[in-house]
């Protein structure tokens, strides 16, 4: 039984997965309370890794200029005509549940789980993504 | 010399991961205590231990030896009993409450599922589906990018078409794959994808599960979906919802 992502054809072995299956092991899990847990300074690295949409000022700016350069008729994902589908957006309560995700969010920061999370990502994702001390300071302005 | 205990297992297992290499520079190796019907895997527990890489995977790798051969009740990382006494003696007093958990997850296997949107993808999709906004991105085109304000004003609408679009896909998920699983755990919302979901799937059905995976990945295009597993059943080893550790500080600090 090895972590594999299917999704990329099993390259890498158990490593390759380790930042997926982190929350896992750290979080789920038999607890013994005749045992003693040692402590895990750095667990809140796993709360702060924020990448849902959140609504701030800049991810506004970000996503109307994306939707700028989108040419519908062409490229991937094009899509076939839908219908509207979308008629009321649920906007106070989705986005009241990312400010809580990010609000919620402890900051520190741990060497071992970077280096994880890195080591398991061999192709960084294209997205831009800001820390969250920045996206912080931005949804305060 | 205190003991880190990996997992609880039945003394019958077939292929205990005796003498493989535990947390811990250098690794201790894994011994094995036996109680009754009842196996824990343990090691010594090495000073110091932190939540490290190599730890974490030790951690992780001696589990999946065990759970690719039989049935285990794998430990959150990091547990420590003060000797090897006292695992032996929590075996022998909660010997009934963990064959129990072990008969009931006897054959079956855990897989995360994890989803985050491709960000171009969907906002192909929430533009594809709104009028509104591809009016006013059309708008903002023709005036150049459009002011500042029309631009917040159109990035507010979308950010909310993809919010929508996140909880949408996430239902969508759950409700797809909940059917070929034999129980299902919610991840904390709090971690950053759209969906994080356990999965306790049959060993013999996995492929089943596998397929609705694909199933949904090809309903979803703009659905990034990860999938790991099959895992020891981590979020499955209480009855119950699982109860993550994390809950309790997201509950106090989200409260402002």
């Amino acid at each position: 039984m090895t972590v594999v992502p299917a999704q990329q054809g099993g390259g890498g072995g158990g490593s390759s997965g380790l930042y997926d299956v982190l929350e896992l092991i750290l979080d789920r899990g038999l607890v013994i309370d005749a045992f003693v847990r040692v402590s895990l300074v750095g667990i809140e690295i796993l709360k702060i890794d924020v990448r849902v949409v959140v609504a701030s000022v800049d991810t506004y700016l970000r996503f109307a200029e994306a939707c700028n350069r989108l040419d519908l008729e062409s490229g991937p994902h094009k899509n076939p005509g839908l219908p509207d589908l979308v008629g009321e957006m649920t906007e106070s309560g989705a986005r009241g549940k990312s400010k809580g995700a990010l609000s919620g969010a402890a900051e520190t920061i741990s060497g071992a789980f970077k280096e994880a999370r890195e080591e398991s990502r061999p192709e960084p994702r294209p997205r831009a993504r800001k820390s969250t001390a920045s996206r912080r300071k931005e949804e305060a302005e | 010399m205190s003991t880190y205990v990996y997992g609880i297992t039945a003394a019958s297992h077939p292929a205990l991961p005796d003498g493989m290499d535990g947390v811990g520079a250098p690794a201790r190796p894994v011994r094995i205590l036996k109680e009754g019907d009842l196996a824990a895997v343990v090691s010594d527990a090495p000073e110091g231990l932190r939540p490290k890489r190599k730890d974490l995977l030790a951690h992780q790798n001696v589990l999946s030896e065990v759970g690719a051969e039989g049935v285990v009740l794998p430990m959150r990382f990091g547990s420590v009993a003060p000797d090897d006494a006292a695992v032996t003696g929590v075996l022998a007093e909660r010997a009934d409450h963990y064959k129990e958990r072990l008969a009931t997850l006897d054959g079956k296997v855990e897989y995360n599922v994890k989803a985050v949107h491709d960000e171009e993808a969907v906002l192909h999709r929430v533009m594809s589906e709104n009028a509104e906004i591809r009016a006013m991105t059309e708008a903002n085109r023709q005036a150049g990018g459009g002011s500042y304000e029309q631009k917040l004003q159109l990035g507010e609408m979308v950010v909310a078409a993809v919010q929508a679009r996140e909880a949408e896909d996430a239902a969508e998920v759950h409700s797809a794959l909940e059917s070929v699983a034999a129980a299902v755990s919610v991840g904390p919302e709090s971690s950053g994808w759209l969906a994080n979901i356990s999965f306790l799937v049959d060993r013999d059905e996995a492929e089943q599960f596998l397929a609705a995976v694909e199933q949904v990945r090809a309903a979803h295009p703009h659905v990034d979906l990860r999938i790991n597993g099959p895992l020891p059943p981590y979020s499955f080893v209480e009855p119950g919802p699982a109860e993550p550790a994390g809950t309790a500080i997201g509950a106090d600090t989200g409260k402002e």
